[in-house]
Parts: C-alpha cells; sequence; structure tokens
C-alpha cells in the first residue's frame, strides 16, 4: 500500500517537473503544495478541486469611481445595447431583448429515471386555498425569478460535491451532468468581472444567484434557454430545499421540541432544561448526537413531497402545498422534481414536460391552471350533495336473509 | 395641518379592525395637539371618534371637508369598509407580488358572494353549508367580537348564548363553503376587539336567532357606547391590565395589588411615539395605489347587489 502510494508521489512529481518547465503557471502552484513537507502526515495531500467550481469572486467593493452624469448614462447606453432596455417581466426586474442565438429546444422522449432541471424561486409569502371537499390547507407561493440555463457540463467533467456529512454515491457518478441554472438578471456593475465573464459564452446579462443541478445527460438544454412556471404543472409533487431562517443560540425546548418541566410542584431552576444527558455505570459518557441546546437554523434543509395546487403563468408563480417550506419570505428556495419513491412518474404518458416546457407559436394558457382537487376563487360556494350510501349488510343478517328464503 | 386634519376624519370611520393595518403612515396622532380648541381634547385622542360631536360642531369653517386631505371620501370609506385589503405592514414579511394575488383571489371570491361592511360590536347572520348534514346550510347568529388578520386569512369570531351556553364561531372571510354574511345590526363599539364579553353577564351577548335586520335610515355607522359589567373573577384573560373603554366596573373586580399593576402598565407615551406609528402602519401613497387598484371592482360588486335587493 504505501510502496504504491510512494511510487504515485513519485510519478507526480516527476511530470509536474517535466511540465513545469514548458508551459503553465498553475502547474507550479500544484507543484509546490505537493512537495511541501508535513511529518506527521503520511499521505501526501493533493490539492483538491474546489466546489462550486464555478464560483468566482462575486461582489466587487462599490468604491467612488467619479463619474459624471454624462459617463453613467454612456454605462447604461451600452449594457441596453448589449442586453436590452431595463423592463419588468412578469413581475421580476429584468432586461429586454431576448438571448442571442439559443438553439431551439427538441422534446425528449421518457425513460424510467430520467432526472429534469430544478429551477430556482424566490419564496413570496403563505396563503389559504379551499379544496373542493372545503378543507382548507395552507400553501407557499414560489416565484420562479427569471430562470436561464448558463452552461452544462457533461458527466465525465462533473466533480461530486464533497460534503463532510454526505458523500456522493458512486452510481451516481459519470452517470449526471451538471446543468448551471441562473436568476434573476442584474446590472454587470454590481459584479466584478470574473463573475460577468461566466455569462459571456451564453449572452446572458450576469444572473444574481447561480445553482447547479444534476441532470441526465439526455435532458439537457442550451445555454440561453429560458425556465418559467410552465416547467410543471398542478397536481405534480415536488421538493423545495432551502435555507432555514437563523434562530440563534436556543434551548432545548425551542430547538427539539422537548417538553421542559413542570412551572410549580417544588421544580426549582429546572423548567426549560433538558434533565439527564446520559447514563453512568460502564458507559458513563454523553453519547455523540444528544440533542442539546446550540445554534439553531441556517442550514439548508429540503421539504419533500410537496403539492402543486395551482400555478399562475403570468407571474410564474407556484403555490406549494405546506407552511413550512424552508426558508424567510423573499428568500431563494429551490425546487426539484419529487424523489420520493412513491410520488415518482412511472409511465410515460405521465411524463412531465421533458426536456423544459417547449412554447408553441399561438398557444394560450389560462392564467391560473389548478390542480384537479382544488377549489378555485372565482367557483361558485361549495355545496355538499346528500350521498344515499347503500346499507351494507353484515354476515350474520346476510345469513339470516339467505335463512329466511330457505 | 390639512393632513392632521384629515386624520381626524379618517379616524372617525374606525372600526373593530386595529390602528395597525388601517392607520396611515402620512398622518400623525401627534399632530392632533395642534388642533383648534373647538374639539374637545377627548374626542381627538379616542381612536373612534363619534359622529355626535362631528355633528355638534356642524359644518363651520375649523371643521375640515374630507376633500381637503389626499384621500377621497369614497376612498376613506373604503378604507374601512374592507380592512382585510390592506396587508400586514410587516417590512420582512412584505412581498408586492404577493399582495397583488391575494388581492385578485379576493376581489374573485367577492363576485362569487357579497361580504358586507361590518365592524366589532356588528350583529351578523351568517349561513355556511356543512358537510355533516348536506341537505341543509347550518346559520348562526351572533355579535362580532373580534376581526383577525389580512388578505385571504381573514377571519371574525362571532358570539352568542344558546340554552345558557355561550357559544363563539370562527369563520373566515374567504372560506368558499360561507354561502351568506347578512348584517342585521351595524354599529361600532368602543374597543377594537370584544373578548370580555366571554367574562360578562350572558345579556350582553345574547342575541335572538330570529333576529330580524335593523332598518338603517343613514349612511352613518352608529357607535354604541354601551359599557359591560364583568362578572367576578376569575376571568379568561387579565382585562385590568388594558385600558378598556367598554368595560364599566372593571376597578370594583380587582385587588388594590392588580391596581397597582394596572397603572404600572399604562403607557400615555405611546401616542406620541412617531417611530412606532411609522413602523405600524402604511404609508399613505401605497394606501392610495391599491384603494385605486380596488375601488372600480369593489364598486361594481357593490352596484351588483343593491340591484339584487331592489
Amino acid at each position: 500500500m504505501m510502496a504504491a502510494l510512494r511510487a504515485r508521489a513519485i510519478s507526480l512529481f516527476q511530470g509536474i517537473l517535466c511540465n513545469s518547465k514548458s508551459n503553465s503557471s498553475a502547474l507550479d502552484v500544484r507543484f509546490q503544495v505537493c512537495v511541501t513537507q508535513v511529518r506527521s502526515h503520511k499521505i501526501i495531500q493533493i490539492p483538491r478541486f474546489r466546489h462550486p467550481y464555478w464560483h468566482v469572486r462575486k461582489d466587487r467593493s462599490h468604491y467612488s469611481e467619479n463619474l459624471t452624469a454624462e459617463n453613467k448614462e454612456f454605462i447604461q447606453e451600452t449594457i441596453a445595447k448589449e442586453f436590452g432596455p431595463p423592463t419588468v417581466v412578469s413581475g421580476v426586474q429584468t432586461y429586454g431583448s431576448p438571448v442571442k442565438n439559443v438553439t431551439k429546444v427538441e422534446p425528449v422522449e421518457w425513460f424510467p429515471g430520467i432526472r429534469r432541471t430544478s429551477t430556482i424561486a424566490r419564496k413570496i409569502g403563505i396563503q389559504p386555498m379551499w379544496l373542493k371537499d372545503g378543507t382548507r390547507v395552507m400553501c407557499t407561493l414560489l416565484q420562479i425569478v427569471d430562470n436561464h440555463v448558463v452552461k452544462y457540463n457533461p458527466p465525465e467533467n462533473v466533480i461530486p460535491l464533497r460534503r463532510r456529512e454526505k458523500v456522493v454515491p458512486k452510481k451516481a457518478l459519470g452517470r449526471y451532468g451538471a446543468l448551471v441554472v441562473g436568476a434573476e438578471s442584474a446590472d454587470p456593475q454590481e459584479f466584478t468581472k470574473n463573475y460577468c465573464g461566466l455569462f459571456r459564452e451564453s449572452g446572458l446579462p450576469p444572473k444574481r444567484r447561480l445553482a447547479r443541478f444534476l441532470i441526465s445527460p439526455q435532458a439537457v438544454l442550451p445555454p440561453g434557454t429560458p425556465l418559467n412556471a410552465m416547467h410543471y404543472r398542478a397536481g405534480d409533487y415536488v421538493d423545495v430545499t432551502g435555507f432555514t431562517i437563523m434562530r440563534g443560540f436556543q434551548g432545548v425546548m425551542k430547538r427539539w421540541g422537548f417538553k421542559g418541566m413542570r412551572a410549580t410542584h417544588g421544580v426549582t431552576k429546572t423548567h426549560r432544561r433538558p434533565g439527564n444527558i446520559g447514563a453512568g455505570g460502564g458507559k458513563a459518557r454523553v453519547w455523540p448526537g444528544k440533542k442539546m441546546p446550540g445554534h439553531m437554523g441556517g442550514k439548508t434543509r429540503t421539504l419533500r413531497g410537496l403539492k402543486i395546487l395551482r400555478i399562475n403563468t403570468e407571474y410564474n408563480v407556484l403555490y406549494v402545498i405546506g407552511q413550512n417550506v424552508p426558508g424567510q419570505i423573499n428568500s431563494y428556495t429551490y425546487i426539484h422534481d419529487c424523489l420520493l419513491q412513491h410520488r415518482w412518474v412511472r409511465e410515460a404518458k405521465d411524463a412531465r414536460p421533458l426536456p423544459t416546457y417547449i412554447p408553441k407559436e399561438g398557444e394560450t394558457h389560462p392564467e391560473d391552471i389548478y390542480a384537479a382537487d382544488v377549489h378555485p376563487f372565482d367557483g361558485s360556494s361549495i355545496m355538499y350533495e346528500v350521498v344515499d350510501t347503500p346499507t351494507v349488510r353484515t354476515g350474520a343478517k346476510i345469513a339470516k336473509a339467505k335463512g329466511g328464503k330457505k | 395641518m390639512a393632513s392632521c386634519l384629515s386624520r381626524l376624519c379618517l379616524t372617525s370611520r374606525l372600526g373593530g379592525k386595529t390602528m395597525r393595518t388601517i392607520g396611515c403612515r402620512g398622518l400623525n396622532t401627534s399632530h392632533i395637539s395642534m388642533m383648534p380648541k373647538s374639539s374637545s381634547s377627548e374626542s381627538t385622542t379616542d381612536n373612534s371618534v363619534e359622529k355626535e360631536s362631528s355633528k355638534k360642531r356642524g359644518k363651520s369653517t375649523q371643521v375640515p371637508s374630507y376633500e381637503q386631505g389626499k384621500v377621497s371620501r369614497s376612498g376613506v370609506e373604503l378604507r374601512f369598509k374592507y380592512p382585510e385589503m390592506f396587508p400586514e405592514p410587516h417590512m420582512i414579511w412584505r412581498n408586492p407580488i404577493k399582495e397583488k394575488l391575494e388581492r385578485k383571489d379576493m376581489l374573485a371570491r367577492r363576485s362569487r358572494i357579497y361580504i358586507p361592511e361590518f365592524y366589532v360590536g356588528s350583529v351578523l347572520r351568517v349561513s355556511l353549508s356543512n358537510f355533516h348534514q348536506a341537505d341543509k346550510t347550518s346559520t348562526f347568529v351572533g355579535i362580532c367580537i373580534q376581526r383577525n388578520e389580512c388578505g385571504l386569512k381573514a377571519n371574525f369570531i362571532l358570539r352568542n348564548v344558546i340554552d345558557n351556553l355561550g357559544v363563539e364561531v370562527k369563520i373566515e372571510l374567504y372560506d368558499p363553503r360561507l354561502l351568506k354574511i347578512e348584517v342585521l345590526r351595524l354599529e361600532k363599539r368602543l374597543d377594537t376587539h370584544l373578548r370580555y364579553l366571554r367574562d360578562a353577564p350572558h345579556e350582553f351577548s345574547t342575541f335572538p336567532l330570529d333576529m330580524k335586520p335593523e332598518i338603517r335610515r343613514t349612511d352613518d355607522v352608529p357607535l354604541n357606547r354601551i359599557k359591560v359589567k364583568l362578572n367576578p373573577r376569575p376571568w379568561t384573560e387579565n382585562w385590568y391590565k388594558y385600558d378598556f373603554k367598554g368595560i364599566d366596573n372593571i376597578e370594583d373586580q380587582i385587588t388594590n395589588k392588580m391596581n397597582r399593576r394596572r397603572i404600572q402598565l399604562r403607557k400615555p407615551w405611546e401616542k406620541y411615539d412617531m417611530m412606532k406609528t411609522y413602523r405600524e402602519t402604511l404609508p399613505e401613497e401605497e394606501i392610495n395605489e391599491i384603494l385605486s387598484e380596488i375601488k372600480e371592482d369593489v364598486e361594481e360588486h357593490e352596484q351588483k347587489h343593491r340591484r339584487r335587493i331592489n
């Protein structure tokens, strides 16, 4: 084992030595890191590829550039020439002209396990809706904000996200490509030059938010393709990922829902405390993972299996069941097709629009599309009908009836 | 000055909803001290200035007309008629698109059912369809003791005493099961909510189930200045902590210690807190914008209903 490692290190070392003379400086850096001697480590730590790899520095420092009014006007004119005049499209501030040279998207046939792209949305609020049987459900409004495909990386180039807790399963490697999707166009002056350069190929204005979604290579979309609420259908199930609301340092009652202790009856100083945290005897210690007070919120969490009750096509809003979608109002969320097994699409005839919804010429949609069991607000009041249920005879009664006939 | 005067007129229409959603940021209470002496100090500080005092004043030159403010009279009426149309002014929960969509839904529902003007203290008859008795509609008569929430979440609580038992029903305003809302007696009370009727004798919240709607002679909404006598303690809530104008005998019912606490908890400075008013009210321009958006639909809706009655 050790011999093999040593051989690998040497070969790396030699290879870099050969290359370093001839070309890039980037390899020099790698070379330096490789040979740094760390006595305590048996294995040489090879520098890892940092993720997410498209990340370059985004925000720039806003210092005074002493621009005259004319200069500022000229900059705005140049931006308008490139991306079109600033306009509001379906409630979101963006630039007017459509993206140049976008290749047309062709529909794809469904096969089991095909994975489409996800979208970036803003959580804009919560409101009640009523189903046709009269039950009241709370739903969350998710607005898909000016989404465009920025870039595609085929499976062989994708290096999965390495996290401390979760490692991407090996079978996912080489199976999915990565689609970079951006949301909300913004003034290029807000960002660094490098960040704006990410969008040059696709011809898009720089986006406020970028996300990478793993997709099947068959469901690939060309850069510049817009994604909207018609990507989903009313009645479908989705998973929503968000960044939970920051709660700060919290006790066990709020953080884990412990019951606490009584307010009276001789209880002193332990009304909101956890109580006993470990056993004595042989294992006289606290087990790892014990629920304790600590920092609460501010974590990426996914709520799975949420039904889309309604879609507003004008403002690209999904009305998704549940009032506990992670994240504050006006924060970003990611909407994925549902991964729960019992919510999977199992047949081609039931397939979602693949690879995304492709608008046809002259096709119009109603402003609101409701799921089958949802009561629309402009519908008439709910009236229940008397249903005559046939009386079911139990076994004894049937026997009696039979006996009587005889 | 004009703005502070128009505030008075606005507050005179203030009914069941709390100041929070109805209040207007452009117009501040602190200006009220600048009012001419002809109007008594008591009536100026009162949230619900009664119609009587305005009548007494008549149409003298000092008393402002509705036209003096930026909001027209009809606009003012709309604002207090449909309090749930205006969003919660808490900035971190607001989103203009969501509010727009919600208003649209509310108007869509209002095209199907007539939701009349009513306030806390009005007596209503409400009929709902019920899953458990499909062949009938269940109706309830009671006094509105509270109006909650804005937007589609808007709801109110009706209270009545049936067979010597207090009964309360919470009703969602935009529930599609709601078939009809009928106002039997349109009036306001002295307080923003009347939850204390739970601890009052039954006579204050008893209304006959076959009550007939009272005929209104004027467009003005009368203010009922009735004062309620509470039952002896224990109560459902600590009523002594708040200054209710509609409770008569609260000091007889509480101990000296409670009375001291009651005085301690008073916040007479709050009406001069401009930042508090700023935080808890909507800007005037925004109110006008919303009003101009909903006005046409709502007026059409009203006319349609009137035609149906005639």
